[in-house]
């Protein structure tokens, strides 16, 4: 599905001249050696490109029949000067055969034709001289191993663009016998490819590139095949799917079908009528992964989501966007010399456009912890990181694996990873930072989860999206008393306490309420009296009051313990009760907000 | 189809690996005809007799899930064991897992549930004592008491399959609404051509409101 996906998109991007055609392939070149018609080199070219700080190779599409690994491998009139040119900046120990083999593949390929291009160009590989090239206009030590290519005085196109070159090149690669078989991604009984061409720009990958079809070891081959004997692959097929996905990754900046989260690389791509709605299809999608961080452009994001959420197409919304458009997302993460496939989706505009609003909903807080709309997928899974005396959590305490799973949930809109919730809980116990968007993917988890379930019937509580004072959920109970008596501490001895009853209890609270809770009650009316004695016995007065009701919700005893689900609630709890307090303050301005909200 | 039966066969995870992603293992969308009909073979199976799956039937949403682990990167050598049993010695047998690792991920099925739709046909090492009531029998018995031959297996040997007989007269078992509708599965492996060089053999699989029709294993390659 994934190989015949991105060879159904190489036909397309073909179709708009966007890619390589069979037998060529984008590479990077940086030079360009200018020789005369009697085979003199005159000049040195450089084709960089310059407008960033750094110069920077240009792509060209130039002949490529195989990857070349260990072994000595000549490309057809353009290579890195080691082969071209038989000069190099390191050691040099194969440079003679290398060398010698680029000019002998030349000779073979070319040698027979009477074009005068090409024949001047063998002219000027038989009287070469390395050691020359030094002397030569242009050069400079920044070429060396470089790629280049050549072109004759005087024309305007490279070498490797002369229709002759490409015919003979065309011509050389059909005669290329292989073994005939079925395709396994186009199903057609075609020549099978053997050498599956690198996939570069994969981050944390080998630079030279990594393989996504390989059998590099004995324990991938099976009955009795060898090596990509494995998989039977038709050449055209090979080449399709490689172009693709190495046209996807390219590391341009006006690339915008790209998106790194954590570890992986995601790639995705829109199968549209044409190309102006994929390409608006993607940008789409690219908006829903890191949406803007103008407030503007997130209030219209939300809505048109809430919009989508009520079951409101796409198209209607949005008159670049094409109903029925096909979308595709893969995920690729590193693993030394080969990409694994860490997710992988194809669906429709509209049913992705509906998992993420789905998403969002999920997410959904009062008080909101960010303004305008929930932030990106990475952004998520970069809270779950731990975030010790105020640093910036960093990305590679993120579990990889918990990243993709929760990439994959947002996409198909199934259930998020459990693995999720008990690393928050985790996080909460052990470096007391119970923020915001950490409380919202707590509720995600357990919404989520809650819904899908209902369709089974089974009777669990609805997870509030605001205070809820009718909820009877022992975890969310527990967790609006603890909120309650960290504000009667407040209350009582201030806002500068070295040790709160957060930093102290919360995690053994959270886990097995009966063994603190009586505890802590027993000091909050201590904290109560004190403040009563403070003057601030209409404070005093509230929260009691509050505590008490809360505490005949609860029932008889405590819980003993708490699941690792409760305890989400119980961090849910805490926020809602806390927050209520600052809600009460802003209620003046709450009103205003909403109207906002509804023009939008 | 006298000699047609029913298998219901389930389990919390299944790998059926995609040859080109089978490094880095990515699982088919759905159980392959030779996978299930190496779950068949657990169950009954003689060299009289050859199974061929005619349809199967997707019960569950099709669910991914990947994991990393640490396997093996080589094999023991044919040559090694056959030397030591020409030798009688066994001291140059042996592979030490420790010294010879790769990671490797693999995104795998979570919670599947299949119903398996097959018959037998007869080879050419049947002779008069292989009627086809015997056969069939014999398969019901043993599937009906849960007998099998080794455990069955969805796709690889770590992920058992649960197994139930779904008598003649019994209901099939309820498909998930995510599955209505028609859904392309693309080229997926039909069988391996054992007898013409162990060349892989595909067809184009199509699902309707969970049901795949097979084409019978001589036509999938048309």
């Amino acid at each position: 599905m994934i190989l015949s996906a991105l060879n159904d998109y190489y036909r397309r991007l073909a179709a708009q001249e966007k890619v390589p055609v069979p037998g060529f392939s984008s590479e990077k070149v940086s030079y360009a050696l200018v020789f005369s018609h009697d085979g003199e080199p005159v000049a040195i070219d450089d084709l960089r490109d310059t407008s960033g700080k750094k110069p920077r190779p240009r792509s060209q599409q130039v002949p490529v029949d195989k990857r070349r690994t260990s072994g000595i491998h000549a490309y057809p009139l353009w290579d890195k000067t080691a082969y071209a040119l038989g000069v190099t900046a390191g050691e040099g120990k194969r440079l003679a055969d290398e060398h010698a083999a680029f000019k002998a593949r030349q000779l073979a390929l070319f040698g027979g034709c009477d074009d005068a291009d090409l024949c001047a160009f063998l002219r000027l590989l038989k009287h070469w001289q390395p050691e020359k090239l030094a002397e030569l206009s242009g050069y400079s030590e920044e070429m060396l191993d470089t790629n280049i290519v050549f072109r004759l005085d005087g024309q305007q196109r490279y070498l490797h663009e002369n229709s002759m070159a490409r015919s003979l090149w065309r011509t050389a690669l059909e005669n290329d016998e292989g073994v005939v078989g079925q395709c396994l991604v186009t199903g057609e009984i075609a020549t099978l490819g053997t050498d599956h061409p690198a996939i570069r720009g994969v981050r944390d990958a080998q630079s030279s590139g990594a393989s996504l079809v390989s059998f590099n070891s004995d324990a991938y081959n099976s009955y009795g095949n060898k090596g990509q004997d494995n998989a039977a692959i038709s050449k055209v097929a090979i080449f399709g799917y490689s172009t693709a996905l190495n046209y996807l990754l390219r590391g341009d900046s006006d690339n915008h079908q790209r998106l790194q989260i954590g570890d992986t690389t995601v790639v995705f791509w829109a199968e549209a009528s044409d190309a102006v709605h994929a390409e608006a299809a993607e940008d789409f999608f690219a908006m829903l992964n890191e949406p803007p961080s103008d407030q503007q452009e997130a209030a219209q994001l939300g809505s048109l989501l809430g919009q989508v959420a009520q079951g409101r197409p796409l198209a209607e919304l949005d008159p670049r966007l094409e109903s029925g458009t096909r979308f595709f997302v893969l995920g690729l993460a590193p693993n030394a010399a080969r990409l694994s496939v860490r997710f992988w989706c194809a669906d429709t505009l509209d049913r992705l456009a509906r998992h993420y609003a789905q998403h969002h909903r999920d997410l959904a807080l009062e008080p909101a912890p960010w303004k305008g709309i929930a932030p990106g997928s990475w952004w998520m899974a970069l809270q779950t990181a731990p975030m010790r005396g105020g640093q910036k959590p960093k990305a590679d305490d993120v579990p990889p694996q918990l990243a993709g799973e929760l990439m994959r949930s947002i996409l198909t809109g199934r259930r998020y990873p459990q693995s999720l919730l008990s690393n928050l809980v985790m996080r909460f116990r052990n470096d007391g930072h119970i923020t915001g968007a950490r409380i919202a993917l707590c509720k995600a988890v357990l919404a989520r989860t809650a819904r899908l379930a209902a369709h089974s019937n089974s009777h669990t509580q609805e997870v509030p999206v605001s205070l809820d004072r009718h909820s009877t959920h022992p975890g969310y109970l527990l967790g609006r008393l603890f909120a309650e008596l960290e504000n009667a501490q407040r209350g009582a001895l201030g806002n500068q306490i070295n040790a709160t009853i957060r930093d102290r209890y919360y995690g053994a609270a959270s886990a097995t309420p009966a063994s603190v809770f009586p505890m802590l009650l027993r000091n909050a009316q201590n904290h109560l009296s004190n403040m009563r004695k403070k003057d601030k016995g209409g404070l005093a007065h509230t929260l009691e009051r509050e505590i008490g009701a809360i505490v005949n919700g609860l029932g008889d005893t405590f819980p003993k313990h708490l699941k690792v689900e409760d305890q989400g609630r119980f961090a849910i709890g805490y926020y809602h009760q806390s927050q209520a307090r600052f809600a009460k303050r802003d209620s003046a301005t709450t009103p205003e907000e909403s109207t906002q909200g509804d023009d939008t | 189809m006298s000699y047609g039966v029913r298998l219901h066969i389930w389990g919390e995870r299944a790998c059926f690996t995609r040859p080109e992603l089978k490094t880095e293992r990515v699982s088919y969308d759905v159980i392959t005809p030779s996978a299930a009909r190496g779950i068949l073979e657990a169950i009954h199976w003689k060299p009289a007799i050859r199974w061929c799956i005619d349809r199967i039937h997707v019960l569950k949403p099709i669910r991914f899930e990947s994991i990393r682990r640490n396997e093996v990167a080589g094999k023991l050598p044919a040559g090694t064991v056959s030397k030591g049993i020409k030798s009688g010695r066994v001291d140059e047998v042996h592979y030490f897992v420790d010294q010879n690792r790769q990671q490797r991920a693999s995104t795998i099925l979570r919670d599947v549930g299949y119903v398996i739709e097959a018959h037998f046909e007869f080879t050419s090492r049947a002779d008069d004592s292989d009627t086809p009531g015997k056969h069939l029998d014999i398969f019901n018995r043993r599937a009906r008491q849960g007998q099998c031959f080794h455990m069955p297996c969805l796709g690889t040997r770590e992920f058992p399959a649960a197994f139930e007989l779904i008598e003649s007269e019994q209901q099939m078992p309820a498909v998930d609404d995510d599955l209505s509708g028609e859904r392309d599965l693309g080229f997926m492996l039909h069988d391996i051509d054992f007898a013409n060089g162990k060349t892989s053999r595909f067809y184009r699989a199509k699902m309707q409101d969970g049901v795949i029709e097979v084409p019978p294993f001589q036509e999938a390659l048309a």
